[in-house]
């Protein structure tokens, strides 16, 4: 009964400083991380709320992440794939970001 | 006080009506402008108002010149604190640029506080004024290290001797008013120097400025064919290669009987002699010139071509011999394909032989598949005018198809299902994303090692390789075209090309035996693979 909230459609990612995402929980699984957290089986606190603080990525490079999850989920089907457009000065940040959510 | 030379406005000298305005106006400045200097006394304002204009040219000079200052510390907003050094050489201002330049103890006599009294006495101690200083007066002075340090070089560049000069006098001197030697001045100047590694350019090797007088020499003369060969390069260095992309050629000059000669094409028939140099890698930017009709980089150490030489679409001949190659680019045989390139030298070269590698499939020109290597390494036999498959470059076999993760790991066995489902999309990967951002910004050079060594060591490695691939001119997907940095797939294609090896001076002959050469193709994600073993992949439902 407890696993049963977890399985809402959304999740919400909380950035560092405080900004919050709600994004279809799908998406979010694009991250090996955040897809290990939100295990039904796992007992962590994140599987239970659907609520996941990454406490070391910033607002902002967080908001560009869920923009990368939607691009891959929209474009997980089609075989010519647009470029996402990454500011410069926010790649760095990304990179380890990504790093750290395995995607 | 005395105002540095870069704050100093070239304003004219002020009218006699001026101090008057300037004496009502100046106590309510100071107050805003320096509040630490509460108990300082203010000028005297009857001292301003009944100088004469009629004193001698320089202490006029020098008093009005204190003056406009104050306008133009009141004009700015009162929190930026001002760069003041204690002295003042009047002959250095605009208004009076050929004036002789004051010497050290002319300067110190106008030593004190900066906006009035003035100290008149030439013979003063240093070590009255060694008092003085310990008073924080929030206000910069010339020995300010820290200061120095964070100007922008094109100031140090107007001001740096004058502070220099400035610094040596109050905190190195210590002789009362011996003008300080010129050898100090000298070390210190360094010193500062020292500190901004940005401003010390090292010197270019001989070789490189040898290189560089030939291809500015070419591009003077407008001679089409560029020899740097046996120039001990050890790389090719930034800068050297660009400027041939605007190689124009002049039209030769010839005396009244003008023969045939004089009508050549003015089109330049770039040609890029690189033998015999040291060269591990090409850079990018060789392959930014897209006219280059004719390459050669024979007898070099490169250990592979970057795919980026699919640029040169106008590349008619190649060579490659006597390198440490063990593959061809994929790109290279689409420029014998589609391109121009008719004559291409790539033996010898430690390339993989056919005869060692792996083979996932035999291909034949029909495109059925056969059993044996023996009949795909052998030519159909024709009888006849030879056909065009005895010209065209003939695909023998595919090897298998390695892939890579995301961190550009290769993953060994086959994919577990819950990976492939995520991962076998052909959406870049996050990672993938942002390297090929970082490639394309302009950030990416300003990015010094120090920094990079904070990063996690997973991170340098992909900096490092996205920075190689950006020195090699991107590489992008033989399937798709897309840029990438990190490659998921990678296979070795066999083609035999011995036709254009021997720069299609004849057909091959009737049942003649192949002789395929490697050519690495890469793939930007796991859906990029030879088009049969996709159409496997395809099958399988995700």
């Amino acid at each position: 009964m407890a696993s049963q909230p977890s399985q809402s459609e959304y999740v919400t990612l909380v950035s560092g400083d405080g900004f919050e995402y709600v994004i279809p929980r799908s998406t979010a699984c694009v991250s090996g991380t955040i897809r290990r957290m939100l295990e039904p089986s796992s007992q962590f606190s994140e599987a239970i709320t659907g609520r996941c603080v990454l406490e070391n990525i910033s607002g902002v490079v967080l908001e560009k992440v869920c923009e990368y999850f939607c691009f891959n989920e929209k474009n997980k089907k089609q075989m010519n794939v647009p470029d996402m457009d990454i500011p410069p000065e926010l790649c760095l940040e990304l990179l380890m970001a990504a790093d750290y959510l395995d995607t | 006080m005395r105002a540095t030379k870069i704050t100093k406005p070239p304003y004219p000298r002020p009218s006699p009506i001026r101090p008057n305005f300037r004496h009502n106006t100046l106590p309510v400045l100071l107050d805003s402008s320096y509040t630490m200097d509460n108990e300082v006394p203010l000028p005297p304002p009857p001292r301003i108002r009944h100088r004469s204009p009629t004193k001698t040219p320089g202490s006029s000079l020098r008093k009005t010149y204190q003056l406009s200052r104050f306008d133009d510390r009141s004009s700015q907003p009162s929190s930026d604190p001002a760069l003041f050094s204690s002295d003042d050489i009047p002959a250095s201002g605009l208004e009076n640029y050929h004036a002789p330049v004051a010497s050290g103890n002319r300067k110190r006599r106008y030593r004190g506080t900066w906006w009035g009294e003035m100290v008149k006495d030439p013979k003063r101690k240093r070590a009255d004024f060694k008092e003085k200083r310990h008073v924080d007066s929030g206000v910069w002075m010339g020995s300010d290290e820290s200061g120095a340090d964070s100007l922008l070089p094109s100031e140090a560049s107007h001001w740096g001797e004058e502070l220099l000069r400035d610094t040596t006098n109050l905190v190195m001197g210590k002789g009362g008013d011996l003008p300080m030697p010129d050898y100090s001045e000298g070390q210190t100047q360094s010193q500062v120097w020292a500190q901004r590694p940005g401003l010390r350019k090292a010197a270019e090797p001989r070789e490189h400025q040898v290189a560089r007088t030939i291809v500015n020499d070419c591009l003077e003369r407008g001679q089409d064919s560029v020899d740097l060969s046996n120039g001990h390069l050890g790389f090719v260095p930034a800068g050297l290669l660009r400027p041939l992309q605007h190689l124009t050629k002049l039209p030769a000059i010839v005396e009244a009987p003008i023969t045939e000669d004089g009508y050549g094409s003015l089109q330049p028939f770039l040609r890029l002699f690189l033998a015999g140099n040291s060269l591990q890698k090409i850079s990018g930017e060789l392959f930014e010139l897209d006219s280059l009709r004719v390459l050669s980089l024979r007898s070099n150490e490169i250990r592979e071509i970057p795919p980026a030489i699919r640029r040169l679409t106008m590349l008619q001949e190649a060579n490659f011999a006597v390198n440490s190659l063990q593959f061809l680019p994929w790109e290279l045989l689409w420029l014998i394909r589609k391109g121009d390139l008719k004559h291409m030298v790539v033996r010898p070269n430690p390339l993989m032989q056919i005869e060692d590698a792996e083979v996932a499939q035999w291909h034949t020109p029909e495109g059925t598949e056969r059993e044996s290597p023996e009949d795909s390494l052998r030519l159909r036999e024709y009888e006849g005018p030879a056909p065009e498959e005895a010209w065209a470059p003939i695909h023998v076999a595919t090897g298998p198809v390695r892939r890579y993760n995301t961190e550009g790991f290769p993953v060994g066995g086959p994919v577990d299902s819950t990976d492939k489902s995520q991962r076998d999309a052909n959406v870049p990967s996050l990672r993938e994303v942002s390297l090929l951002s970082c490639t394309r910004s302009a950030l990416f050079d300003q990015l010094s090692d120090a920094e990079t060594s904070e990063f996690p060591p997973l991170i340098v490695r992909l900096l490092r390789q996205a920075r190689e691939v950006r020195d090699g001119g991107g590489r992008s997907c033989s399937v798709c075209h897309r840029s990438f940095v990190i490659a998921r797939t990678e296979w070795i294609e066999w083609w035999d090309c011995s036709t254009y090896e021997n720069g299609l001076k004849g057909p091959r002959c009737p049942g003649e035996k192949l002789r395929p050469l490697p050519f690495r193709r890469l793939g930007c994600s796991w859906t990029c693979v030879p088009s049969q073993t996709s159409q496997q992949d395809q099958v399988i439902p995700n």
